[in-house]
């Protein structure tokens, strides 16, 4: 079967399945909205403080989204027996790593899409103008989060005690996606034009390259078990 | 085969590593405590280095040997290079752990402060979560075939990381002395050097020792358990 097919009809699968019972979307959207309630009110500051702490507040949620999104990519397959189907696929071990890849991608950002607005209702925000920049951040950001995610879902997904070997192992690793992600949005807040904080961009997109290309190899030695 | 002859080969060897190490650190502790000279600024507080420095260098000596053995073990499948992996993990969370204790140490009197978020010491923080990581993936995982291929990947990605975190965190802030020794030459008075390249030797041969050493006691371990397995099987045991 042609590679880019393979990648194609896993990442449609996902989608239909995640249309049909709307499991993870919902479950994904409604842990960041508590966890957006909870520091909408255990912090009540001015303005120019929530400014300051904005960005990390938007990341961790979008973290702790990552965390239940991500997670549970591979557990369906596991659940359902598809693991030894995927080994047995006559296909490059890579393209069922994409597939999955795309499709997670697609759900986070779907929840973070619907998230911003949140944001504004409880921050008391104007995202507005700034909305095409954050959008563009988030989805560079994303990129690599889904890469680290869905490689960690495969490896720890096999495991006794899965949910807490996922965030353990995805968290530090992805610290540089974190760091780069918050300072973009820093500067996107701020209103700052693009220019001043255009290189944390490249610098995650570089990350993004790096983070895909080698999951994609590596993909092959955790689907071999 | 190839095993057993490796396993050898630690035993004959192991002895001289570790009477080496030994010799090397007392006298890099002795010419650093004692004989050399106190720093201008920093007066006898600079001590901490012999000890510091030396830790950090094995530290990422460890784990350097750790993604070498995990990229071997991927290739060959040696259940012995896997011992290796799980040594030089363990040892490596033990040189971090140690550089991050006499780092914030020295931290106190110098920056006056415990912990700051610098290029190093965040890379530091975050080689010791992803070792602790790794070996929490260990015990998590009863396959050891699949547990050792597992560990291998985690190393691995882990290795590519690291240069990744230092650089996209020294973008962000920076505080630490540069390296004293560089391209630019050596940086550090005569008399400090010879403790310095002692202590640093020292425990770098200490690291190879402990290696041997834990890698032995894990190969016995996996045999010990392999052959328990096998005269359970053949009923000899009820």
């Amino acid at each position: 079967m042609h590679f880019f097919r393979v990648v194609k009809w896993i990442a449609w699968k996902d989608l239909l399945s995640e249309y049909r019972n709307r499991e993870n979307i919902s479950s994904m959207f409604f842990f960041a909205l508590n966890v957006i309630l909870i520091f909408s009110f255990s912090f009540s500051l001015d303005p120019e403080t929530l400014k300051e702490i904005m960005p990390g507040i938007i990341w961790v949620a979008f973290g702790f989204t990552a965390i239940i999104g991500l997670g549970k990519s591979f557990l369906i397959e596991v659940n359902n027996d598809c693991m030894e189907y995927f080994q047995c696929l006559p296909v490059p071990k890579g393209a069922i790593y994409l597939g999955k890849f795309l499709g997670n991608l697609l759900f986070m950002l779907t929840v973070e899409i619907v998230l911003f607005p949140l944001f504004v209702l409880f921050f008391n925000l104007t995202l507005l103008d700034q909305f095409l920049p954050l959008l563009l951040i988030s989805t560079v950001a994303t990129i690599g989060l889904s890469a680290l995610g869905t490689l960690f879902s495969a490896l720890t997904v096999q495991i006794r005690a899965r949910e807490v070997m996922f965030p353990i192992l995805l968290l530090p690793l992805s610290v540089p996606i974190f760091i780069g992600a918050v300072e973009a949005t820093r500067g996107a807040l701020s209103g700052d034009p693009l220019s001043s904080y255009q290189h944390w961009i490249e610098l995650l997109g570089v990350f993004d390259v790096i983070f895909v290309v080698v999951s994609f190899w590596i993909f092959e030695f955790i689907l071999d078990y | 085969m190839v095993a057993t002859r490796f396993i050898g080969w630690l035993r004959r060897f192991e002895k001289w590593f570790g009477f080496v190490a030994a010799i090397l650190i007392a006298a890099g502790l002795y010419t650093g405590l004692v004989t050399s000279s106190p720093d201008y600024y920093q007066g006898e507080v600079v001590r901490i280095m012999y000890v510091h420095v030396p830790f950090v260098q094995t530290a990422m000596l460890s784990y350097f040997t750790l993604f070498i053995c995990s990229i071997w073990y991927l290739w060959k499948r040696e259940s012995v290079v896997d011992n290796a992996c799980h040594a030089a993990a363990g040892l490596s969370l033990f040189f971090t752990a140690g550089g991050l204790l006499t780092g914030s140490i020295w931290g106190k009197p110098t920056w006056n402060a415990w912990w700051v978020w610098d290029p190093r010491l965040t890379s530091f923080a975050i080689l010791f979560l992803t070792l602790v990581g790794y070996l929490m993936l260990r015990t998590f995982l009863e396959d050891k075939e699949k547990g050792a291929t597992f560990c291998a990947i985690l190393a691995i990605i882990g290795f590519i990381d690291l240069p990744i975190i230092h650089f996209s965190v020294e973008w962000w802030r920076s505080l630490h002395q540069p390296s004293s020794i560089s391209t630019r030459g050596i940086s550090i008075a005569p008399d400090m050097m010879v403790p310095f390249t002692l202590m640093g030797v020292g425990v770098s041969i200490l690291f190879a020792y402990m290696l041997m050493v834990r890698t032995q006691m894990l190969y016995l371990q996996h045999l010990l358990e392999a052959k328990q397995g096998r005269l359970l099987s053949e009923g000899q045991f009820e």
